[in-house]
């Protein structure tokens, strides 16, 4: 019976400690800054270089780029961008391979939906997720 | 007269102490099993597959996903065995962090096995006190690489976060911490009498069938061989830290849940260690190319994991994707000699033996 006993004690002494649960999803969820949530994209900064599509290893951004509006500048802005999140494992290669930050991580993380549509995130909803960016986004 | 029959049982693939999505087709006459079938592939992703496919970066993320409860030695894996084809030497900073996560990584899924292994024997608590405390291992891991359970922290040549400011503080204060929780979990469960009424003597095998089976990790040790790959063919920087091998001579069940749990207090003594010898500076990552080419050719490493002997092997033809890539999975070796166990055990056995193995689906079906 000895082995009981001392167990039960065990158990009894932790009816005084502190709780450690959290109050989710009351409170929101206390998260690193490199917590690897939901992207959040930057229109205006990307150079359509293609890379984040090629690193990706599931394949789900989508991308399409279109001449400059202004004829005296080079290089291309972007048309298209989605990400269809019913398969991005938020891998983080995405951002570590963007030359000029125009595809950051959040801290979001709440995709849950009713429906698998959903899950596909334009180009306009990426840039409306600006809450929670990561502040440091290379090492 | 009375007449007899065998009965054919499922169990899994979705069974709560199965672990996952394990399925085992059991012949039971009474209650005593005579034949045992374990059914698997659910979980089958093509993991090596599809790295045929992909470059080595790509790779690393995938292989988070074999073993989940310790995602950072797979990371490794890969990354070794890349580094070990192109001759690449790692900065010591980086190697440190590694060994800290990793090791990290191999109490928070020992603590997993504990927890899950008596919670499979019908007893609630010991499994929320493991949660409570392996949470602390990920919240750090969190900190470190950005993610609970997928880090994808390692890559090759290095790692691609540096520590933040006060992570090994926290590390190092962890380390006493866990040594008093561990005290408790003895009381709690080491000498509960019905637990050891369920696991002594139960599940036991035999040093030369281990070694038969190819069993590694603490299924190995559990039986007595001294056998971790961290002593005896050091990689990384193992080398530098003062830890033992722990063994059992019994090989059942009660002997592997020891191994676990003092396998704890070992890796606690390395992350003591390698708070004390951090190196204050230096690089993380070492010098690589943008995009990784492996040299033609072939390499095989293999390194200590929770659960075992990890081993990755990587065919190149020189491209940037692998000609071929294969993983020796620990659990999926470990799991082939449950058919001999269960034979002649009750029924009721079967959860403690199959927990005792310590399997991740994840891994077995790759
Ligand atoms: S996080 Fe990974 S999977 Fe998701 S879009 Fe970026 S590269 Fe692709
Ligand atoms: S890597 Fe960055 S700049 Fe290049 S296409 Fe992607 S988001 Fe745009």
């Amino acid at each position: 019976m000895l082995g009981f006993t001392k167990g039960l004690k065990y158990t009894l002494k932790q009816l005084t400690k502190e709780k450690v649960t959290y109050n989710y999803p009351d409170e929101p969820l206390p998260l690193p800054d490199r917590f690897r949530g939901i992207q959040k994209f930057y229109p205006e900064k990307c150079i359509v270089c293609n890379q984040c599509m090629n690193i990706c290893p599931t394949e789900c951004i989508n991308l399409t780029g279109k001449k400059h509006p202004d004829p005296t500048k080079k290089g291309k802005i972007i048309d298209t961008y989605d990400i269809n999140f019913e398969i991005c494992i938020l891998c983080d290669l995405c951002t570590e391979v963007c030359p000029t930050e125009a595809i950051v991580m959040t801290n979001n993380f709440e995709l849950a939906s009713y429906s698998r549509d959903m899950l596909f995130k334009n180009l306009e909803w990426l840039d409306e997720n600006d809450e929670n960016v990561r502040q440091v986004n290379k090492p | 007269m009375i007449r007899t029959e065998e009965m054919l049982l499922n169990v899994g693939p979705q069974h709560p102490s199965t672990h996952g999505v394990f399925r085992l087709v059991v012949k039971i006459d009474g209650e005593i099993i005579t034949e045992a079938t374990p059914v698997i592939g659910y979980l089958h992703r093509g993991t090596e597959k599809l790295a045929e496919n992909l470059q080595y970066t790509q790779i690393i993320p995938y292989t988070d996903r074999m073993d989940y409860l310790s995602a950072m030695t797979n990371n490794y894996v890969i990354c070794h065995a890349v580094e070990t084809m192109m001759g690449i030497q790692v900065p010591e900073r980086a190697d440190f962090l590694r060994v800290m996560a990793m090791e990290l990584g191999r109490i928070a899924s020992h603590l997993v096995a504990w927890g899950t292994y008596i919670l499979d024997l019908g007893a609630t608590s010991p499994f929320i006190y493991a949660f409570r405390d392996r949470e602390m291992i990920i919240n750090m891991l969190n900190e470190l690489s950005g993610a609970r359970l997928t880090f994808n922290y390692m890559r090759v040549g290095g790692v691609k976060w540096d520590a933040p400011e006060g992570w090994v503080d926290g590390v190092r204060e962890f380390v006493p911490y866990l040594r008093e929780q561990l005290k408790g979990y003895h009381n709690l469960v080491s000498g509960n009498e019905i637990f050891l009424d369920r696991v002594k003597g139960v599940g036991v095998y035999s040093k030369e069938d281990a070694i038969n089976y190819s069993l590694s990790g603490p299924n190995l040790r559990s039986t007595g061989v001294k056998w971790d790959l961290r002593k005896d063919e050091p990689y990384s920087i193992y080398d530098r830290f003062d830890f033992n091998i722990v063994t059992r001579d019994e090989g059942d069940c009660l002997a592997r849940y020891h191994v676990r749990l003092e396998e704890i207090e070992e890796s606690l003594k390395i992350l003591e260690q390698a708070c004390e010898q951090f190196p204050a500076e230096g690089e993380i990552m070492a010098k690589v190319p943008k995009i990784i080419k492996a040299p033609k050719g072939e390499a095989f490493v293999r390194i200590e994991s929770p659960r075992g002997e990890i081993g990755c092997y990587i065919s190149s033809d020189g491209k940037k994707e692998p000609y071929r890539l294969k993983f020796r999975r620990p659990s999926f070796y470990n799991l082939q000699i449950l058919p001999k166990l269960l034979v002649g055990e009750n029924i009721a056995n079967l959860i403690a033996i199959l927990g005792a193995v310590d399997i991740v689906l994840g891994e077995v079906d790759g």
